[in-house]
């Protein structure tokens, strides 16, 4: 299978980016303000949530608009990213009814168009953390292995939604409920260790996402080391998800056309 | 000549319950209902040759469709295999083949790319496909806002410009208005006496399959009934559907 997916990969790559960038494009043609908006959508709600939580409810992190926005970006990716799978065999049925194609390179295209947002909005974190004076440290650099992870972990989830996607109509209603769920879970607007310090620290270390998001600002912003054998254990579930993930859909995806 | 381009072994595809439920349908009815097995296609076995055309005949809801995507690799066999020898496969189908919120001239590089070309190639033959397919400024609109006939023609177009091995066409030699129609007839007809080039048409139309086909098969319900020269097994046919 691995054989196969290499193959594949190599045969398919140039599709998945041509794709996902020409459906970034025709995103931008549709609207007004159009590529404003990758700047603008994570930015107003910053704002908004910088309002509501530094505000209206006195969160006292330091650099909290930043907190906030690495936060946000990170999520977004995730959050989008399942989203946009669960229906995407149906939206390309046009394709997928015609012509033999692995289809995790569907959720590759996915990660690129969303990882495009995601470096945009990154972008303004660096642009955020100049304005806001924040010291930096060498351990900016677990930059790079967070990323990694978060997008293995991402794929890998994925490839489960868009399959399951094909063969339970509502799996799109149940996963919005349960995404919201854990957004909260999270700790996008606040500190998910102080704020519930009962259950917090478990939290972070269960759900990924936190973790990661925890990690991403303790590097950039608070310049201290994340704890790196939690990364690693991450990495390898990440990994694995991924190749189970593959699998399934190697198993199953020509029945696909069948259901749809 | 004695190279096979597509051989078809004991191909059984089947539709098995694989319809989508919802969560609250499955939660009412535990148990699945009975196992709906449907075989679309049953033990079909045939060889073409590299260069040869064949025609399929059979009532509608009978399997062409289904035997064609198989061939073309879309659906898994049940049982028996496809062997198409590393051939490049295109299967040509109505209205079928395009992101819609793309331009036409996205499309052609996706379509191109998925059917196994490389960048340069489709880039160096998009300004062929666009001519072809007569659609002129449309090429750089997105695909949404064509016509039906538009639609049709920019697909015919780029399977018939970009030339795969293998071609399989599904009752689209009736696409656009007569013009259009005349000339990708005579385009078709083109492609497929080149001698390199392996044909399938599914066709109601008996005209088109005695001038076209080198070979019949005719299945009903799935099943094989008849394989052989054209004439003799559409002779068949008739004679059988009245």
């Amino acid at each position: 299978m691995l054989n196969r997916a290499f193959h594949d990969l190599k045969k398919y790559f140039r599709y998945s980016v041509v794709s996902a960038k020409s459906k970034l494009k025709a995103e931008v043609a549709n609207s007004y303000l159009n590529w404003l908006w990758w700047i603008l959508d994570p930015l107003c709600f910053m704002l908004i949530y910088t309002f509501i939580f530094g505000f209206v409810f006195d969160a006292r992190e330091q650099y909290f608009p930043v907190f906030i926005f690495i936060g946000l970006t990170m999520w977004d990716f995730v959050n989008k990213t399942l989203l946009g799978s669960v229906k995407t065999i149906k939206l390309n049925k046009a394709i997928v009814s015609r012509v033999y194609f692995p289809k995790f390179i569907l959720v590759l295209s996915k990660i690129w168009i969303n990882g495009f947002k995601m470096m945009i909005s990154f972008g303004i974190v660096i642009l955020m953390m100049l304005i806001f004076r924040v010291q930096l440290s060498w351990n900016v650099l677990f930059f790079v292995p967070i990323l990694l992870i978060l997008v293995l972990f991402t794929f890998g989830c994925a490839c489960f939604v868009m399959h399951y996607g094909v063969y339970v109509e509502d799996l799109s209603n149940v996963l919005n409920v349960a995404l919201r769920f854990i957004f909260y879970a999270t700790g996008i607007f606040y500190n998910i260790e102080t704020r519930i310090p009962q259950v917090g620290g478990l939290l972070n270390k269960v759900n990924p996402v936190a973790f990661l998001i925890t990690s991403m600002r303790q590097s950039l912003i608070y310049g201290t080391a994340p704890d790196w054998k939690l990364l690693l254990l991450w990495f390898s579930v990440s990994v694995i998800l991924v190749l189970l993930g593959l699998r399934k859909i190697y198993k199953e995806e020509n029945s696909y056309v069948k259901a749809i | 000549m004695s190279e096979y381009a597509i051989e078809v072994e004991n191909l059984s595809v089947c539709y098995k319950g694989l319809k989508s439920y919802s969560i609250r349908k499955n939660l009412l009815r535990r148990k699945r209902s009975e196992k709906e097995l449907f075989r679309a296609v049953k033990n079909v076995s045939f060889k073409l040759q590299k260069g040869e055309i064949l025609g399929i005949v059979g009532k509608n809801g009978s399997g062409k469709s289904t035997l064609l995507k198989a061939i073309a690799g879309i659906f898994t066999p049940d049982e028996g295999s496809v062997e198409l020898h590393n051939n490049t496969v295109a299967l040509l189908a109505i209205g079928v083949g395009f992101i819609k919120e793309l331009t036409g001239r996205e499309n052609i590089l996706l379509s191109g790319m998925l059917l196994g070309f490389s960048e340069a190639e489709i880039r160096r033959r998009t300004d062929e496909i666009i001519e072809f397919s007569e659609l002129g400024d449309f090429i750089d609109k997105p695909v949404r806002t064509y016509s039906s006939g538009m639609y049709s023609k920019l697909s015919f177009a780029i399977t018939a410009i970009l030339e795969t091995d293998i071609i399989l066409i599904d009752e689209v030699l009736s696409v656009g208005d007569a013009r259009f129609r005349k000339k990708s007839y005579a385009k078709m007809k083109e492609l497929i006496t080149q001698k390199d080039r392996t044909v399938v048409i599914v066709s109601h139309d008996s005209k088109t399959l005695l001038d076209l086909c080198d070979k019949l098969l005719w299945i009903n319900d799935g099943e094989m009934m008849q394989f052989g020269a054209t004439k003799e097994v559409l002779a068949a046919y008739e004679s059988y559907t009245g």
